[in-house]
């Protein structure tokens, strides 16, 4: 037996104060009721009569005096919180692993989920261990322990949820002499050797989103469209309900038939404009996992974006975003800037006294001290090298012909295209509070307004700068996200932890959703779908026929603290209903 | 207490007795006795037809002369109660129903007997009460009563012996208690015996005190001498004092039936006029 709140010796002690305190409690009197009577005379006689204790007298201390030291002593013991010594093979250290897939919330045959299945195993394991226990999952790593404190396993398998985290590592502890692993099998897990493995498959009807993406038109003639993928991983034919809801538009509501194993493809077109967050949704009858019911998917350029340009020469820059319906733009003087409003600046051979908040592209900008200040300049520089960059997508350079350049200096700035003599041309700037562009050389000075690399460079830092973080929707798991990122909102509107190494920013994206990232006062959406086969097949798994079903015990399991205090309870009612009697003393 | 539904009754029972005495008279109930209660007066010589009961053999042994005993005709024959006025007798209307009945005693005696005397005891004899001649004296008696506490301990040995100690002519003493005497009543009672009085023994009870109503430990305190014991009082225990009880009054009752003394129990929740009735019964007044 182990005690989960005591040491064992201090439970023992507890158990045998309480039932010594017990006992001096019983032989202790207390006074009972004064009964006056006309003389003692009888009553003396009866009690002469009665000098020695008859043997029922006392069986009926003993019993009593029994009862209630039993009575202490089960309360202690309940204090104690024992358990039974499992057969776990060892006294050492317990891991316990939980598969936290996302296909271990599905519901089996009989209600209950693979997830519930395993913390009722899990659960059974750690309060019959032997030493301590450590708890961990497949996604979070190790979650609780090494304890010897039972409560605290139990309080952590209550709060844990199947959250993902294929691609995480497996969960190391030190010291530990046996593992387990409860796990429905969907994915191909490597796992440590003597690893014992606990099965919760248990095979079950499907449907799912495998694929659902969005991309903006290429040309005129081809527009916006979507791209979805349904599957069907019943035995049976099903009838799958579609809808596909573009903002609080329902663009898809209708129901199709789809086979046993069968896989639906379908695209969707879209229109340019009516924003750009999509969702996608199935449903049926013989449908065992939820998460993959539903996908998202964000179509860059649904939402146009405003930009204002802050230029001298207004006329340069009026025709240049003319036809695009995914701009909105502006073209301002620098004095009217101060009642200017947009998602991006462009600052055209001029600043604002103070950043603007909003991300921007400088056209050599004048020298100002938040920003840089050129130092010196190189007359008619030569397009040198270029690291490869968004924003250079597509920029030819020789189209460019540049007559004087400036080299700019500022703590933030980072060359992206260099002149031969090493003069930077295009740099960026991207700080948490801070995300831009800077072009080391004015229309003035150069045929950029003309040039055919114009439009392409200004529409990619539009694209990068507006949205720091697009593309197709990912699965779950970690993300690369730019310098410049501030937050990245969940789905369900908590803060996503971010972890910053050098001039990278980490995320990890668990949950399916759309999630927003703001970076630098820029805003983008990135899409997360499960939409996986092999987490959405639930009749499929990767476990080997002999893996031992996970063992649940049947019935409601407590712990021996709960029973001893229900023994404690019903001796004392059964205690107080023969005291009434005059049963017991 | 001596309120007037009490002496309503009380006529009653004046009435009974009245009607039960008559054609009996007072001689007749005396020679009932045998010589007791009855004065010796004198001798004279024997003539044939006398009564041979009466010829004292003694002075014919020594004279060698059949001579006749004379005796002088009682007129009233003393009655004495001896109330038990202890603290025993103080709960659940015990002393309230003896004080009662020696008070219908005492006025029945009034109206026939002539001379009643109330004798109340506790570990001695305390102050009596003797109402003289004639019923009307019967609401001095009343009030005396009325104004007598039960308190103190029992010794009916020692108050019989105090009532010895006295001059009394020989006349009925009934004993009115609870006879929770640590000392014993047996002594007491056969001293009363011999010293030539007519002993009725009424042994008054509470219906409760010989039962037990209550369970579990419990702390008896006397209520004369305020010692206490302790007890467990389980149902056993229950029975045994039950039992207990009706020893105590059968180990009386035997008492009395070995020395042909009178005796009966009034319960303190029966209507006196019946026990009176009873007693008159039991003393051979009435049939």
């Amino acid at each position: 037996m182990t005690f989960g709140a005591l040491a064992a010796w201090q439970a023992w002690l507890l158990v045998l104060g309480a039932g010594l305190a017990a006992w001096w409690l019983f032989r202790m009197k207390v006074r009972p009721p004064r009964l006056a009577v006309p003389s003692l005379l009888l009553w003396r006689r009866v009690l002469d009569d009665r000098s020695a204790p008859s043997w029922w007298d006392r069986v009926r201390r003993a019993v009593s005096l029994a009862v209630t030291v039993l009575v202490a002593a089960s309360l202690g013991m309940a204090v104690a919180r024992p358990a039974p010594r499992a057969a776990t093979g060892t006294e050492g250290r317990l891991l316990i692993v939980l598969d936290a897939s996302w296909s271990m919330r599905a519901r089996t045959a009989d209600g209950q989920t693979r997830w519930a299945r395993a913390v009722a195993g899990a659960r059974a394991l750690a309060q019959a261990a032997g030493g301590d226990v450590a708890l961990a999952t497949t996604a979070d790593g190790l979650v609780e322990g090494p304890t010897a404190d039972s409560a605290l396993i139990a309080t952590a398998l209550d709060r844990l949820e199947p959250s993902g985290g294929e691609a995480a590592a497996w969960p190391r502890v030190e010291g530990v002499a046996v593992t387990h692993f409860f796990t429905d099998g969907a994915l191909l897990r490597p796992v440590e050797p003597g690893t014992i493995v606990h099965s919760v498959f248990s095979p079950a009807p499907n449907i799912a989103i495998n694929a659902f993406s969005a991309r903006p038109g290429t040309s005129s003639a081809a527009g916006p469209s979507a791209y979805l993928e349904i599957a069907n991983y019943a035995d049976e034919p099903q009838r799958v309900h579609v809808t596909v809801t573009r903002a609080a538009t329902v663009i898809v509501d209708r129901w199709m038939d789809l086979g046993p194993a069968g896989v639906a493809h379908e695209v969707l077109p879209l229109d340019a404009t009516g924003g750009g967050t999509l969702r996608a949704r199935v449903s049926a009858e013989a449908n065992a996992l939820d998460v993959d019911d539903e996908a998202v998917a964000w179509l860059a350029g649904g939402d146009p974006i405003s930009v204002a340009v802050v230029t001298p020469e207004p006329d340069a820059w009026s025709s240049l975003f003319a036809g695009d319906p995914t701009v909105r733009a502006s073209v301002v003087s620098p004095s009217g800037y101060e009642g200017a409003a947009a998602d991006v600046f462009i600052f055209d051979r001029w600043a604002p006294t103070n950043a603007p908040g909003r991300p921007a592209l400088y056209l050599a900008p004048p020298a100002v001290g938040w920003l840089a200040r050129p130092v010196e300049s190189e007359v008619t520089p030569a397009w040198g090298t270029s690291d490869w960059h968004p924003i250079l997508e597509g920029v030819d350079p020789f189209t460019l012909d540049i007559a004087r350049a400036w080299r700019y200096e500022g703590p933030s700035l980072q060359p992206v295209a260099e002149s031969a003599r090493g003069t930077p041309l295009v740099s960026l700037l991207e700080a948490p509070d801070a995300r831009g562009v800077l072009v080391a050389f004015s229309p003035a000075e150069s045929n950029l307004t003309s040039a055919q690399a114009f439009p392409v460079l200004v529409g990619n830092v539009l694209d990068w700068l507006a949205r720091p973080a697009a593309g197709d929707p990912r699965a779950p798991g970690p993300v690369d996200l730019p310098a410049s990122t501030t937050r990245v909102t969940s789905p369900d509107g908590a803060s996503v932890p971010l972890v910053r190494a050098g001039d990278r920013v980490l995320a990890t994206l668990r949950a399916p959703g759309l999630y927003l990232v703001e970076a630098g006062g820029a805003r983008s959406v990135i899409g997360v779908n499960i939409g996986n086969p092999a987490i959405a097949n639930l009749s499929r798994t990767t476990l080997e026929p002999d893996v031992a079903a996970a063992r649940v015990p049947a019935g409601v399991h407590r712990a021996w603290w709960f029973y001893l205090a229900g023994l404690a309870f019903v001796l004392v009612a059964a205690e107080w209903w023969t005291w009434q009697r005059r049963i017991t003393v | 207490m001596f309120d007037a539904a009490f002496l309503r009754k009380l006529e009653h029972l004046r009435l009974v007795s009245a009607r039960a005495f008559a054609g009996r008279d007072r001689a007749d109930r005396l020679t009932d006795k045998r010589g007791r209660g009855l004065e010796f007066a004198d001798h004279r010589q024997y003539a044939p037809g006398d009564d041979i009961r009466h010829i004292d053999w003694k002075a014919y042994k020594r004279l060698n002369r059949l001579l006749l005993r004379l005796f002088d005709e009682e007129q009233d024959l003393p009655v004495y109660l001896f109330l038990d006025a202890s603290r025993s007798m103080a709960g659940d209307g015990k002393f309230d129903q003896a004080r009662r009945i020696a008070a219908s005693l005492c006025y029945i005696g009034l109206v026939h007997f002539d001379r009643v005397t109330i004798l109340p005891f506790r570990n001695g004899l305390a102050r009596e009460i003797a109402p003289g001649r004639g019923r009307g004296r019967i609401f001095q008696v009343f009030d005396t009563l009325a104004a007598m506490e039960a308190d103190g301990g029992t010794d009916l040995g020692q108050s019989i012996r105090q009532f010895a100690s006295r001059t009394f002519r020989r006349g009925l003493a009934i004993v009115l208690s609870d006879f929770f005497d640590t000392s014993g009543v047996e002594a007491g009672l056969k001293m009363l015996s011999s010293l030539g009085h007519d002993l009725l023994v009424v042994q008054v009870f509470s219906p409760r005190e010989c039962d037990v109503d209550v369970l579990g430990e419990v702390r008896f305190v006397d209520a004369e001498s305020g010692e206490h014991i302790d007890l467990d009082v389980t149902p056993g225990v229950a029975r045994a004092y039950r039992e207990a009880w009706v020893r105590h009054a059968e180990a009386i009752e035997a008492f009395c039936r070995r020395y042909r003394v009178p005796y009966l129990r009034a319960s303190a929740a029966d209507p006196f006029e019946e026990i009176v009735l009873r007693t008159f019964r039991e003393g051979g007044f009435i049939e």
